[in-house]
């Protein structure tokens, strides 16, 4: 395995089935490694709208309350809401959480692919991140 | 790349400390390039080593092969993690100085009765079509470009180069970031 970056048309790529010897597929590659960079691209963005998402559902004054009981687990008369306000924030995070599960997986393939040390692929990442970036950053004022 | 054959890639001279361990009768054969490339090609190590000689830093034409060279892709390694730092915060700024898109910057205010709450603030965005949301793609380029090299440095294994890219990093945190506000970072890339 060589250590420096060269253009070649034969890179083995995260999985002993996906080898690729021609032109063609490596262009195929190279697209399939843009689009991974979009998405990662798109999830960090789509990750931070539901943070917002979460927070704008939850009423100011039960989130208030909400972190100060973490704080000091006081008991409340009104326990019943804030056990359903608890537990829709227990299912969001749950869902953030699956969500940076899947942004360090592709963000670890992504790395995996660039230590190939090819050339295309790393441009294919490097483009693909910045398209992804240029499109889905505007899209967090669409909220 | 034959996953059968992995067991051969972790044997290290360890006592040869001046340069890694290359032409390996038995690694050779892990490799689906090694007949491509014969002899020419350069095993690669899998544990930290501290050495200087036959470094390859990023492409061909760059080999390490003396002293000299290595202190002087120690400062280069180590200028250019400053400035990706550096890279970071200015982005960071830049983006709450032009409002190009939301940010949630999460400051905890002393609550009532002595606990922290967060406070969230959003700045309201622009249009995808504008001068500072182009900059930020362009400085984002840069930076992916730069973070993923700092990662291909740093897996060389070469102790000095890594010691370089962390010392860079933390001196250009330092430098940069003392007046950083505490925000949400999704500028964060790799790692």
């Amino acid at each position: 395995m060589q250590m420096h970056f060269i253009f070649s048309n034969e890179v083995v790529l995260l999985f002993d089935f996906w080898s690729v010897h021609s032109p063609t597929g490596m262009a195929l590659s190279v697209v399939v490694i843009l689009l991974l960079a979009v998405l990662y691209e798109s999830i960090k963005v789509g990750k931070v709208k539901l943070f917002h998402h979460a927070l704008e559902s939850l009423p100011a004054r039960i989130n208030k309350q909400l972190i100060e009981e973490t704080d000091q687990e006081s008991a409340d008369s009104d326990l019943p809401p804030v056990c359903r306000t608890r537990l829709r924030w227990f299912l969001c995070h749950f869902g953030q959480s699956l969500i940076h599960v899947a942004q360090v997986i592709i963000g670890y393939f992504m790395m995996l692919a660039v230590m190939s040390y090819n050339t295309w692929i790393f441009l294919g990442v490097v483009l693909g991140s910045a398209v992804g970036y240029y499109l889905a950053y505007p899209l967090l004022n669409m909220v | 790349m034959d996953g059968s054959h992995h067991t051969g890639m972790s044997y290290m001279d360890h006592n040869d400390t001046t340069s890694p361990p290359h032409h390996h009768p038995t690694t050779s054969v892990s490799h689906s390039h090694a007949e491509g490339h014969g002899d020419t090609m350069m095993m690669m190590p899998m544990t930290f080593y501290f050495g200087f000689k036959n470094v390859e830093l990023l492409f061909s034409g760059l080999v390490i092969h003396t002293a000299g060279e290595m202190a002087g892709a120690f400062m280069a390694v180590f200028l250019l993690a400053v400035f990706y730092e550096g890279l970071k915060i200015a982005r960071e700024s830049l983006l709450r100085k032009s409002q190009v898109s939301i940010r949630y910057n999460s400051m905890p205010v002393p609550g009532p009765n002595g606990t922290t709450l967060m406070e969230t603030h959003k700045t309201v965005g622009q249009q995808m079509l504008s001068f500072p949301h182009l900059l930020q793609t362009v400085l984002h380029i840069i930076q992916v470009v730069i973070s993923y090299f700092l990662m291909l440095i740093f897996m060389t294994y070469n102790g000095y180069l890594c010691i370089a890219v962390a010392l860079g990093a933390g001196t250009g945190y330092f430098l940069f970031s003392w007046k950083k506000a505490i925000v949400v970072d999704i500028t964060e890339h790799c790692h």
